[in-house]
């Protein structure tokens, strides 16, 4: 780690004919950070990562990875998990994960030494000679993983990398980012669903619309929407929630409903019209935006 | 390099392992035996014993004659006759008889000779009526009218003995006799280099084989090179692969190990028709026949090699650019038919090329990549061109391989971020230009 900037990235842009994919994005992804590349279907987040891994070059603007341009030895330092996923199906898994450590330039012993202790963080040791046809989709889903850290990358792209995971092995990959994130590098982590970067990612990216909607760190960027979010248990007081001068938005859960404030509006008065209306009320608190909250927020505000 | 090594040994070790490849390669060699070595063997069974046959010989001179001309028969001219003739009959097909003509009724006789016939006493009769000396035609009665071999053997004979005995008519002594049924061989010598023969036959068949094997890897691995190009596609590993090698490496680390492959797969078979054609070379041997292995100056056989490989190579980077635009080995099977007809075209260019190997035409096409090989073959066997030609047409050729495996390697990358989607021709070309 030479630089404090792994990733940067100065309007880029990148068109399919007559389609723009991205739309002059600058932004820059801090070493030992997890970067969050975040947006809905076809906001360009693909597109974004496949450019900073070299598949296709931006049309206009500049990518920088670790202070330089990316050539083939800045590639090895790469490691990638595209969304869309693929292993040769006849071929043994520890073939397999050699080949592609072989592609990254890793040599030698090393090599096996790697596979068994990567095999074992996955808790997939036994399936080391089976072919991967025979395994189930999840663990594919890890071997993958395992294609793209088994040659110990300075950065770590990973589109998508929970979905189609259980409860158990979204816990299991969330603990091996963020222990890599221990071990200073760089991840960058795209993904639609917000709850999931919300938990993991440092620094955020919004796209939407081949355009940058909101970039920083997630804290920051919280904290300067304020607490201006209400989550409330209560009984009765229906009408008063659905006003829109005092709620914008209102998401109902099981047993409680986010209550996002409307632009100039008080919490206090909210919580005494509840009262006045005769609502019981369980929980009154303030707490901050969810990102899917800032996310909504932003994008409505640039339509 | 390593990247490229990695692909190349993974391409090659993945297909030298399945067993496709495996059986493919053992039954071949096994069928071909079985076809070679079985039909001689069964054509040589004889299961009648010899053929008996009575011969009524109206004229009085043939029947010795005949059977004398049986004997000969036995001994074809030279190894080409006795190629042609096939497996070696049995030493004395017939078993001949004579019937009393003279004095007896002709009728009578035949009568009897029909009863002996359907008594299966005799397998045939033959009669040689006495103006077979200037009609020449003769009747031949017999069970079995399909029974080809021996028809043609009793013609033959029958031939050799009415000539023979014209001969003798005319007052020809027996060396003349001998002299004129001499054989004469027909051997085709080419002027080469001074104090250098050449048999013009035995080399055109080997530059005729040099062209076939040729098609013949081609029309195997194209398919196969073609798949292996699409592979990453179905499979969505190529996203992966160009994350970390580029196009052209993971392009020609395919075509170059799919077709050590298909080499390997050559070799051994071509390892095995050598042992068979040992065998049967030695065992023509063991019954006087002589072959020679054509006197070809070693330059050329580096040359064969070379230009088999540059032909393998073209074709099989067609096969690989035409994988970079399709999505399915299916499509990519319809849209490789017109390689099979360039391919069937410069194939056929070895006749007219071998007729005036030196005139402009044959220069042109064995300068064009997609025909050089086949061209440049016969060339350098009727007349070698000079050095200077030959090492163009390769470098020509080698280039146009690099070149087609470039704008193979541009397609698929963009193609590749677009699943699912056939390229057109003309989309293609704007692929190739923006990747």
């Amino acid at each position: 780690m030479t630089t404090d900037i792994t990733v940067q990235l100065d309007r880029v842009s990148k068109s399919f004919g007559d389609f723009t994919a991205v739309k002059e994005l600058s932004v820059a992804a801090r070493a030992g950070r997890v970067f969050g590349l975040l947006g809905p279907n076809g906001a360009g987040k693909t597109t974004t990562i496949r450019m900073i891994v070299n598949i296709t070059a931006p049309d206009t603007g500049t990518i920088r990875l670790f202070g330089t341009r990316i050539d083939a030895a800045i590639q090895d330092r790469i490691g990638y998990l595209p969304e869309e996923r693929g292993l040769y199906r006849r071929m043994k898994i520890a073939d397999q994960l050699r080949f592609f450590a072989q592609l990254k330039n890793l040599r030698g012993e090393v090599i096996e030494k790697r596979i068994d202790e990567w095999l074992a963080r996955v808790k997939l040791p036994e399936w080391k000679n089976k072919r991967s046809m025979e395994l189930s989709k999840g663990m594919q889903q890890k071997i993958q993983f395992l294609t793209a850290v088994l040659h110990d990358p300075d950065l770590l792209i990973l589109d998508e990398p929970f979905s189609g995971l259980d409860p158990i092995n979204v816990e299991l990959m969330k603990e091996i980012v963020l222990d890599l994130k221990r071990a200073g590098k760089t991840i960058i982590f795209s993904t639609h669903q917000m709850e999931v970067a919300e938990r993991i990612c440092d620094d955020i990216c919004l796209l939407n619309h081949s355009q940058k909607v909101l970039a920083g760190s997630l804290r920051e960027i919280k904290s300067s929407f304020g607490r201006n979010s209400v989550a409330v248990r209560c009984e009765g007081g229906d009408g008063v929630l659905e006003d829109p001068a005092l709620v914008s938005k209102l998401v109902r859960h099981a047993d409680e409903a986010q209550a996002l404030l409307a632009q100039g509006a008080d919490a206090q008065v909210l919580l005494r019209r509840l009262i006045d209306s005769g609502a019981r009320i369980g929980k009154f608190e303030m707490v901050e935006p969810s990102l899917n909250d800032i996310f909504i927020t932003k994008v409505t505000e640039h339509a | 390099m390593t990247k490229f090594l990695a692909i190349l040994k993974r391409e090659y070790i993945q297909r030298v392992r399945s067993k496709m490849f495996i059986l493919s390669t053992i039954l071949l060699p096994a069928v071909l035996a079985l076809f070679g070595i079985v039909p001689a063997v069964v054509l040589s069974i004889d299961a009648g014993g010899p053929m008996r046959v009575a011969v009524m010989d109206q004229t009085g001179k043939i029947y010795a004659r005949l059977d004398e001309a049986l004997a000969n028969d036995e001994q074809p001219a030279g190894p080409a006759e006795q190629l042609r003739t096939g497996p070696q009959m049995p030493d004395r097909t017939f078993l001949f008889e004579q019937v009393p003509a003279v004095g007896s009724d002709a009728d009578a006789q035949r009568a009897q000779l029909d009863m002996r016939l359907r008594n299966r006493q005799i397998d045939g009769y033959l009669i040689l009526p006495s103006d077979f000396m200037q009609q020449g035609k003769a009747e031949f009665f017999n069970n079995n009218p399909g029974d080809v071999i021996s028809g043609g053997v009793l013609r033959r004979a029958l031939n050799r003995a009415v000539r023979e005995q014209r001969l003798i008519e005319a007052k020809v002594d027996s060396e003349t006799r001998q002299a004129l049924f001499q054989p004469v061989e027909l051997k085709s010598v080419d002027l080469g280099a001074p104090g250098e023969e050449r048999e013009g036959n035995s080399i055109f068949i080997l530059v005729f084989g040099v062209g076939f094997v040729m098609y013949l890897a081609i029309l195997m691995y194209g398919q196969i090179i073609l798949g292996a190009v699409i592979e990453e596609k179905e499979t969505r590993i190529a996203e992966i692969l160009f994350s970390s090698v580029k196009p052209f490496t993971l392009m020609m680390g395919k075509l170059v190990g799919v077709s050590l492959v298909a080499l390997t797969q050559l070799a051994i078979w071509g390892a095995a028709f050598s042992g068979f054609a040992l065998y049967g070379v030695s065992v023509l041997a063991s019954r006087g026949v002589n072959f020679s292995v054509p006197g070809v100056p070693f330059t050329h056989y580096v040359y064969f090699v070379l230009f088999f490989l540059l032909g393998y190579f073209i074709y099989a980077t067609i096969y690989a650019l035409v994988g970079s635009m399709v999505t399915t080995p299916q499509e990519g099977g319809q849209l490789a038919m017109p390689i099979i007809l360039i391919l069937v075209v410069s194939f056929y260019l070895f006749l007219p090329v071998s007729r005036s190997p030196d005139s402009s035409f044959s220069f042109w096409v064995s300068m064009i990549p997609f025909s050089a090989p086949v061209a440049m073959t016969v060339r350098i066997v009727t007349q070698t061109p000079p050095f200077w030609q030959i090492a163009l047409s390769l470098l020509i050729g080698f280039g146009t391989v690099i070149g087609i495996m470039w704008i193979a390697s541009r397609i698929y990358r963009v193609g590749m971020l677009m699943y699912g989607k056939r390229a057109s021709i003309p989309e293609a070309l704007r692929w190739a230009r923006q990747a």
